[in-house]
């Protein structure tokens, strides 16, 4: 059952992408709101992994130092949202939003409280987006922030209530033409996974009705 | 909770928490507004109450917090919103002062009806606390990264450009927006140190010193820099601040420096090599100087020695000569005084050869064709080197006249015909060839016209020990017996005598070549070739001799063959005497005087007798070159020693120009 759930078909992944790629959109629309420019953001990829590998996903290259918005969130399906960037890049969102005026000081001293800004946006526009599609309401923590490597981020070998499954999001974002990648990590048990497979299965029948409805 | 805290009675907690907390409800009018919001907005809750945000807030910019309260209401969002990086509320303290505040907004759910709060938390103090602080902490950083003429540069362990100053842009031409979030690598060549030196960005590697980079400006030009690390950590960051030093100029004007010190370095080497040169030449020279005079001092002795030895063998062949016609005619007597003769006259050519090396000789310097002198000598020549040895003579027609003694040159080639042909015991060639030469200056020479005789052979050649002394009188590599060692020697004395010099070339194995200078006669003497007369045999006797002689023997010998030839002779002892004699008695038909005399020498004598005597026919003997140079020479001349023979032919001619 465990390599069902943990397996999504082509077009679950497609609507998972689409899904979050409405979330990030919406996430976008608020950061422009902030930052007063254009701001692109994606979802190029979906797929639901373990902790381990998604540890070690978000080591790739040789960056071991990450920084991560984490928010909880709880209802239809509950679970753990983190946003994460490798350390560097973190900095470099960070001053995107902040502007260039500010000394690199001012800009560490910023970051704590502009990242878990910026990341409440946009895990909020995701999770938001989710509610939305299931027309139901959930609550979700503030953002706290968290450092470390990949298996700190993901709690690996600690025994914890938010399951072992992770739906595993790659993120590309455009601000004032810098490239910056992360990833958005959902924490969720098996039963929030099915709930969510759930939701994306109303999703794709919501879609071919109305593909159903345009042809007829 | 809100029932709880209505049924506890504990609503006045609304009012006394020191946030501020606005709940709004689904159309977002103002449900609930506290104390702490109408101390910071001056409007008590009852003005507030039922209007929505916009009416409290007209001036409200954050089109964010709407989209939060929205998100709130429709998906249960909870939402931070900072003062960094959003404009909120317009609130004030009670003295006026702008208060800075973070929102958060969260759902709230109170009997089935769904409430969004908002928290207004004041972060003033904390802000202008941490304000001050960084400031205070940053003032003299910056005061100096400001004011630095280095570029300094912030990076990051992967290398990304965190921070520069105002120097970067300057140094580099790049705006700092354009070198933030890039990699230090765009000021680098790929293949810096520096580049080698971060990257394990993991660690940075701690050093003291300065690592020298070729930095790379934004018009794409190439500067040298040092670059100091300085590792930091922030907020368990890691950062790496570089500063950059410019030191293109320095880098240029040391290699500029280094450049003038070569060239320096260089023309002292060459100074040393042209010192050392010089020094070379100096002694060249120096040992040449030795030489001359070395040959000048054995000149000098061996003419003194000669000349005084001629008087002698004057003498004894003079007597020779009488003592052979007053003897009896007896066989044995007459070999004995014959082979006497003849060993006396072997002494008269050797100091006749002594006289050519000391350059004291008698020339009988007439203008020579070579053209002519060569054939008619080569016979001679090809006889004294014997059929072993090829002979080659070039004459050229265009090789001009020569002013010699056409004898002495003769004497000259067969004596270098004959070194030469010792030098080729088993046979060879020998070359005698002749040119114009034209830049005798170069040479050392007095004047650029010569014409060179070079007499070139294929033997054995000289070793350089060899040929330093092969110039000297009795110096000699042939076997005792064998030579005089007087052949180069009287070839030497008479090229300088002559006004030219001699010049040998050579090498052991390589052969030898000697080449002669001689002086070029002018094209108007050389016009007047002469054609050498044959002396007259017609004798003469029965004349007055006036025979004037310092040297008694002398005297002796020469007025013995003057009786024996049949003439009355009166002899003086000095010029004086003569002159008075002649005072006394005019009527002599000749004066036969010697040149070589104290107080007056001939020639004065010779001059005082034609003021009295104009007609006076006089004949010079002399034993060497006294006589003033010049083919002017209007006397007689009789070359010492001389036999009756030359004596008797001297007076035929003198009498005859009577």
């Amino acid at each position: 059952m465990t390599a069902d759930v943990s397996e999504l078909t082509d077009i679950e992944q497609d609507a998972l992408a689409e899904i979050a790629n409405m979330g990030v959109s919406r996430a976008a629309a608020s950061l422009r709101q902030m930052v007063g420019e254009q701001v692109l953001l994606s979802v190029p990829s979906v797929k639901i992994v373990s902790r381990q590998a998604a540890s070690k996903l978000v080591e790739r290259g040789n960056t071991r130092k990450l920084v991560g918005v984490q928010q909880s969130f709880d209802g239809p399906f509950a679970g753990k949202a983190i946003l994460i960037f490798p350390e560097a890049q973190s900095l470099e969102l960070v001053r995107s939003i902040v502007g260039e005026e500010h000394s690199l000081e001012d800009v560490i001293d910023l970051e704590q409280e502009a990242l878990a800004e910026t990341g409440n946006i946009i895990l909020n526009g995701c999770l938001a987006t989710i509610a939305n599609v299931l027309h139901k309401t959930m609550r979700m923590s503030l953002p706290t922030i968290v450092r470390g490597d990949g298996e700190t981020l993901f709690e690996v070998g600690s025994e914890t209530v938010g399951g072992n499954l992770v739906l595993f999001l790659y993120i590309d974002f455009n601000i004032k033409n810098r490239d910056i990648h992360g990833f958005i990590a959902l924490l969720m048990d098996l039963p929030s996974i099915n709930a969510l497979k759930e939701i994306v299965a109303d999703f794709i029948s919501g879609i071919e009705k109305q593909s159903v409805g345009h042809a007829g | 909770m809100l029932d709880n805290v209505a049924a506890l009675g504990l609503g006045p907690v609304f009012d006394t928490v020191d946030i501020g907390l606005v709940v709004l409800d689904s159309d977002i009018r103002v449900v609930a507004w506290n104390d702490w919001m109408a101390r910071v907005t001056g409007r008590p809750s009852k003005d507030v109450i039922g209007k929505t945000l916009h009416e409290v807030f007209p001036d409200l910019q954050s089109p964010r917090l709407i989209t939060a309260i929205d998100d709130s209401f429709a998906a249960g969002s909870s939402s931070v919103l900072t003062h960094t990086l959003n404009k909120l509320f317009s609130l004030s303290d009670g003295h006026g002062e702008l208060l800075l505040h973070n929102i958060v907004v969260r759902p709230v759910v109170s009997n089935a009806q769904v409430f969004c709060l908002l928290q207004v938390s004041d972060v003033t103090v904390a802000v202008t606390r941490e304000r001050i602080l960084r400031e205070r902490q940053n003032a003299r950083y910056h005061a100096i990264v400001d004011s630095a003429p280095d570029a300094i540069i912030t990076i990051n362990p992967d290398r990304t450009i965190q921070w520069a100053n105002g120097a970067a842009e300057d140094v580099f031409g790049y705006g700092l927006s354009e070198l933030l979030g890039q990699k230090i690598d765009l000021l680098l060549d790929k293949d810096s140190a520096l580049l080698s030196y971060l990257a394990d960005d993991a660690v940075f590697p701690e050093t003291d010193r300065a690592i020298g980079v070729t930095g790379k400006y934004k018009d794409g030009e190439s500067g040298s820099f040092e670059v100091s690390l300085g590792h930091w950590t922030a907020d368990q960051r890691d950062f790496v601040t570089t500063i950059w030093r410019d030191v293109s100029e320095r880098v240029a004007s040391d290699r500029a420096l280094r450049e003038a010190r070569d060239a320096l370095e260089k023309i002292n080497q060459d100074l040393e090599t042209r010192v050392e040169e010089r020094t070379r030449e100096n002694e060249v020279a120096m040992r040449q100087l030795h030489e001359s005079q070395k040959m000048e001092s054995i000149g000098q002795l061996t003419g003194g020695i000669a000349h005084d030895f001629n008087n002698l063998l004057a003498i004894i062949l003079g007597s020779l000569g009488l003592l052979k016609k007053a003897v009896p005619d007896d066989a044995r007597v007459a070999r004995l005084l014959d082979r006497a003769i003849q060993g006396a006259e072997r002494g008269a050519t050797l100091t006749t050869r002594l006289l050519a090396f000391a350059r004291r000789q008698e020339l009988k310097v007439t203008v020579v064709s070579l053209q002519r002198l060569m054939p008619e000598m080569l016979d001679f020549v090809r006889h004294s080197v014997g059929p072993n040895i090829s002979i080659n003579v070039d004459v050229a027609p265009e090789v001009a006249s020569v002013e010699v003694d056409a004898n002495q040159l003769e004497l000259a080639l067969i004596n270098l015909a004959v070194n030469a042909r010792d030098a080729m015991p088993d046979g060879g060639s020998l070359t005698i060839a002749c040119h114009n030469e034209t830049n005798g200056k170069a040479h050392g020479m007095l004047r650029d016209d010569y014409v060179c005789v070079t007499v070139t052979d294929t033997g054995e050649g000289m070793s350089e020990a060899t040929l330093a002394r092969a110039q000297e009188p009795f110096y000699t590599t042939k076997g005792i017996g064998k030579g005089t060692g007087l052949g180069l020697s009287m070839v030497h004395g008479f090229t300088a005598q002559s006004g030219g010099m001699m010049r040998i070339k050579s090498a052991p194995g390589k052969g030898t070549t000697v080449t002669l200078w001689l002086p070029r006669a002018s094209e108007r003497d050389a016009a007047e070739v002469k054609v050498v007369e044959a002396p007259p045999t017609v004798t003469s006797s029965g004349l007055r001799v006036l025979l004037v002689d310092d040297d008694i023997l002398v005297s002796m010998g020469a007025a013995d063959m003057l009786l024996d030839l049949g003439h009355i002779v009166t002899e003086a002892k000095s010029g004086m005497e003569a002159l008075q004699i002649l005072d006394a008695d005019s009527s002599f038909d000749v004066v036969i005087t010697d040149y070589a005399m104290p107080q007056m020498n001939g020639l004065d004598l010779a001059h005082k007798v034609q003021e009295r005597l104009p007609k006076m026919p006089i004949i010079m003997a002399t034993g060497y070159a006294e006589l003033p140079s010049g083919k002017a020479f209007e006397f007689e001349r009789l070359s010492k020693p001389y036999s009756q023979h030359d004596l008797s032919a001297a007076l035929v001619v003198a009498m005859k120009g009577k």
